[in-house]
């Protein structure tokens, strides 16, 4: 029975994998008229070990993915006052909208700016709309957020 | 906003090639940014320590594992260092 699995359980990443550790402080015992005793030539101590049971459903992963990248109706218009039903497209064609707001759309186009001149060779402008996807991506990472600038004013500042 | 309408702004011709820049485009906000997030859980095998990441899945946000105690995903923490042990032949 897995217990305090945040504070016993660690992971590492190795490749496309992930390795997990299990975290104990050990030693052999033996029950001795009913009472369980540690035996002190058989001290194990602190060690990191393999998982030492299974758990269904125990490892859980949380990230970002592909998720339905191109739909068949507008995401970001309400289906009167609902939210849109989206159909993911598997073989997405011209009619097909890319499942993202606004902002990160014409970011996107940005992206195919800087794609169209670099198959030219104009390197230079494709930095520049490179710059400007990243500028769009963070516009609409700011819109999620609202953060307050506070400094103190001194009792004798020049206005 | 539409493939078409990306593809009149930015004066590309061709549709394949446009819908792989788009995933491109959207697989690079992905690794920085978190435009969708997703969950996957999978069966811990005692003895078994190795676990492959979500095939689909672009940027790991955090880890978890059960408690079975309280039947809570409780998220555990990276390793600063490797282990002594690389291999453990018996794990039992």
């Amino acid at each position: 029975m897995s217990y305090d699995t945040h504070k016993t359980w660690f992971f590492q990443t190795v490749g496309r994998n992930i390795h997990l550790w299990q975290y104990v402080e050990s030693n052999a015992t033996d029950t001795l008229a009913g009472i369980r005793i540690s035996l002190p030539d058989e001290y194990y101590g602190k060690q990191l070990i393999y998982p030492d049971e299974s758990i269904t459903a125990g490892l859980r992963f949380e990230g970002t993915a592909f998720v339905e990248p191109f739909v068949s109706v507008d995401p970001n218009e309400l289906n009167g006052s609902a939210e849109p039903t989206l159909t993911n497209q598997t073989s997405p064609d011209e009619a097909d909208h890319v499942n993202l707001t606004r902002m990160l759309s014409l970011a996107v186009v940005d992206y195919l700016k800087a794609m169209v001149s670099d198959s030219s060779g104009d390197l230079e402008k494709k930095e520049y709309y490179m710059r400007e996807f990243w500028k769009k991506v963070g516009d609409d990472q700011s819109n999620k957020r609202r953060n307050f600038n506070v400094f103190p004013i001194s009792p004798f500042a020049i206005k | 906003m539409t493939v078409l309408e990306m593809m009149e702004r930015s004066g590309m011709k061709n549709t394949t090639l446009t819908v792989a820049f788009i995933k491109d485009a959207i697989h690079l906000m992905q690794s920085q940014v978190d435009v969708h997030t997703a969950t996957w859980k999978t069966d811990i095998a005692d003895g078994t320590r190795e676990y492959p990441f979500p095939a689909n899945m672009i940027r790991l946000k955090s880890v978890s594992i059960k408690d079975t105690t309280d039947s809570k995903y409780k998220r555990i923490r990276r390793l600063t260092h490797s282990p002594v042990v690389s291999e453990d032949t018996d794990p039992e």
